[in-house]
Formats: C-alpha cells, structure tokens, sequence
C-alpha cells in the first residue's frame, strides 16, 4: 500500500502552467528522486505538497485518507493545513535555520511549541531526542553552536535534524546540496543515503544524478511542469526512452 | 545661583522624561499595530494606516500639537482635564501618534527585511502565524531596527521641547525662561548640556543593546 497518493496535481503562476497533471505514489520506506532542468517545476511540487503552495487542481493522499482535495474547501482550511503539514518534513535548499537559535534549539523549537500546546513531552525528553539527532547527523559537538558558526554542510545536517525531530512520515529534500560548496556535498549527501538506509520515506530534487541513481527507489524526470518519465532509476537515468530525458542527462553530462 | 538653576532645570527635565517615556509607552506598541496594518491584505485597512501616516509625517509636529489640545475644545467639546494634566495629556496623545506613525514604518521594513525563508520553515515546521512572529521573526526584527530606532528615539528627546507651544513646561522651557529673567547667557548652554547627558545615557543603552544581539546573524 502506498503511503503518497498524488494525483492530477495542476498549479497556475498566473497563465504559465508550472505543474501539469502530476500523478505518483510512493511506498512507505522508498526513496523518490525527482531530476530535471530548473523551471520544470521539481521544486513547486515539493511546495504544494508541504502546503507552501496551493495547487489548483488536484488531490493528496497520506495512507488513503484525501489530506488535500484542490475542489473541496473543506480541505484547506488554516488550521487544518497545520497539522497535515506536519505529514511531511521539508529542507531547503538554503537550510532556512533559525539564526537566533542554537543547532540544538533549531531542532528542538517546533516540537516544545507543540508540546506546549498538547502537553505531551517533557523539554528534557524534547532536548534528549535532539542531542540523539544531531549525533546522528555526526554534530553532536555542534549542539551549542549557532547557524553562522557552522559551515553550510553542517546547516544543512542541522536543518535535517530539525526536520526529522518532528517525526514526518515522508521528508522531502528541496536540491539539498545546490547551495554547498562542492566539497561540502558530500556529508550531506551521506547523511541522506544513511536516512535510505534505515528506510525513511523520502522525496529528494537533486541535480545529482549519479546520488539519485544510487540512493532513489524511483525516478521521475519532469521538464515544463510535466512528468516526462518515470521508473526505476537504472532505467530512467542510465537507459532512458524519451527523447526529452536523454537531451537532459546528455547536457547534464557535458557539464 | 548655580544650585538653584540647576533645581529648575531638573525640575523641567522630570517634565521632558516624562513626555519621553510615556510617548515611547504608547507609540512602540502603537507602531507595530499600525505597521501590521499597513501590511494587511485588507485593502481598506492598509489605505487607512497609509494614509494615516502620510498625514501624521507630512505635517510639522508642532501643529498636531496645537491641533490636538486646542481643537477639542474650539469644536465645543473639550476633552482634556483642565491645567497641566490636560496639557500634559494632549502632549502625550499628540507625541505617541506622531511617533507611531514614524515607528511603523521602521517596524515594516524589519518585518519585510527577515528573509521569506524563515516564515516558510517555520510553516512546515507546524507552526502558527503567532509562534512563527513571536519565536522567529520579532527577535530578527529587532536587530534590524535597533540603528534606525536610536535615531528616531534620540529626535524624540529633542522634539519633546515643542511641548512648550502649549505651555508644557519641560526642560527647554526652563531654561529659556531663566535666561529671560536674568539676563544670563549660560543656563541655556546648561540646558543644552542635560540634553546631552540624556542622549548619551541612551547612546550607551543602544550600543548595550546592539551588542547584546550581536551574538547570531
């Protein structure tokens, strides 16, 4: 059973259509890559399912239950946006880390505000969960340093501890390494397949074929707000069938 | 002498504090109010504030402040007490609009300045709009503004000696009056010299304030 259903998702930037009936599904414990040319819309997609965008068109399943139905309102209601949202977690390209907070403080803020208001989890237990995280992410002496202390890669590894500490059953990846300096891609990137390895769902945008090849369960290739094509990633990337996907991976090779 | 002018200087400088203080009071709440409104998506609001300050900054404090304490009562209902409280009253309600006004704008621009991204990983974060201003957005807020709220803070301590138009006797007023009346030259140097102490005092505060927040970016 497939814990992403995504179907006919359609979104408009006033008369430019960005996403043109998007539909995929994705297994619990499976890795989705999503490539292709910037302006193809990879990146708006990941927007409407973390509700950043509104898609016009469309619905969004989580384990068969509707989360998101573009022609029933009722779906998309303010307050209800919020808790659905927390279906799924999403990293920046840019990290987006709170300044004024401590890495350990970065993950640990969204989980004490809920817990604030549910008044499930003691701070101690939030705190402990997110010095765990950070060992995890290999920054476990990074946990008192603030975001302009720590280099991009390790931002990033904070930011996907931040979004991990709220337990999203998918998390998706907004090109995580396009703003690293080379040589910082590579924690990431390992942070990232460790994460595939222990099975967490996950969808990533990334301009690194040979990482998406390797890590993703399934590829989608999308150009002009369309999937072009879509399948197992040793199909997609190595032995493409559309003309469209080898013009892609051609001039991504030249580079 | 000496002694004895410096008690009348002190004594129309607690009037200068206290226009300072209240007018801050007032309008820093004030301003954010109008700045949140100045950003609204209801169109009739933000025309509203925007027009509200356009007015308020396009004409000179000291005429809001011969508008307010005397229109009231010129108009047939005069709302303010009778003698120096009403006086004092008028100043403040004159000063805290005025400011506000000024403030909001500074508000706005901090507001606008705190990069979208930090609203959008709060959002996905499962925040609300409230938890997302007050953990995220208002501390970076105020980093920005600190400079540009120093300046128009120190202007404040000045300007509150237009109160005298009418007749609020603060700290410039005094010390004009004792310079009539005895013919000296030096209280009014005096004056000039509590200002300064005042504005470095509050220099020094700006400076505490800006380091204290040095610690992020």
């Amino acid at each position: 059973m497939s814990i992403l259903e995504v179907s006919h998702i359609e979104k408009h930037f006033g008369a430019t259509k960005v996403l043109n009936d998007i539909s995929f599904s994705l297994e619990k414990g499976q890795a989705l890559s999503i490539i292709g040319s910037s302006g193809s819309g990879k990146t708006t997609l990941l927007r409407c399912l973390n509700f950043l965008e509104t898609p016009d068109g469309g619905t969004i399943s989580i384990n068969n239950n509707v989360i998101f139905d573009a022609a029933d309102p009722s779906t998309q209601q303010e307050k209800e946006i919020r808790s659905k949202r927390l279906h799924f977690g999403l990293v920046f390209q840019n990290f987006n880390l709170f300044p004024q907070y401590t890495a350990l403080q970065n993950v640990t803020l969204a989980r004490e505000l809920l817990a604030k208001e549910r008044g499930s989890e003691s701070k101690a237990d939030i705190e402990a969960a997110g010095r765990e995280l950070l060992a995890q992410m290999g920054l476990a002496d990074r946990a008192n340093h603030y975001p302009h202390q720590l280099s991009g890669g390790q931002q990033q590894r904070v930011a996907i501890a931040r979004a991990l500490a709220l337990h999203p059953d998918i998390l998706c990846f907004d090109e995580p390494t396009s703003a690293l300096d080379p040589e910082l891609t590579g924690e990431v990137l390992r942070v990232i397949r460790n994460l595939a390895e222990q099975k967490t769902t996950m969808i990533i945008v990334t301009h690194e074929m040979a990482f998406a090849r390797d890590v993703a369960d399934q590829v989608i290739f999308m150009d002009g707000g369309l999937i072009v094509e879509q399948g197992d990633p040793h199909e997609v990337i190595d032995h493409p069938k559309e003309e469209r996907t080898r013009q892609f991976l051609a001039r991504y090779a030249e580079n | 002498m000496f002694w004895n002018i410096t008690l009348t200087l002190l004594s129309g400088l607690c009037t200068t504090i206290k226009i300072f203080l209240l007018t801050l009071l007032f309008s820093l709440p004030l301003g954010l109010v109008i700045a949140f409104g100045s950003m609204s998506r209801l169109k009739p609001l933000r025309w509203l504030c925007n027009t509200v300050v356009w007015i308020i900054r396009g004409t000179p404090l000291m005429l809001q402040l011969i508008a307010f304490m005397y229109i009231p009562g010129i108009i047939g209902h005069n709302i303010w007490p009778s003698g120096d409280t009403g006086r004092m009253m008028a100043t403040v309600v004159a000063f805290s609009i005025n400011y506000a006004c000024y403030f909001s704008v500074i508000y706005r621009g901090g507001i606008q300045g705190v990069p979208i991204g930090q609203r959008e990983a709060g959002e996905v974060l499962g925040m609300t709009k409230r938890q997302i201003f007050f953990e995220i957005t208002l501390l970076q807020m105020i980093k920005r503004i600190v400079p540009p709220m120093s300046n128009e803070i120190i202007t404040l301590v000045k300007d509150t000696s237009l109160a005298r138009v009418i007749a609020v006797y603060e700290l410039t007023f005094t010390g004009y009056s004792y310079m009539k009346s005895s013919g000296l030259v030096w209280p009014l140097f005096y004056t000039g010299v509590f200002y300064l102490l005042f504005v470095g005092i509050l220099t020094i505060l700006f400076n505490y304030i800006e380091r204290r927040l040095d610690y992020f970016r």
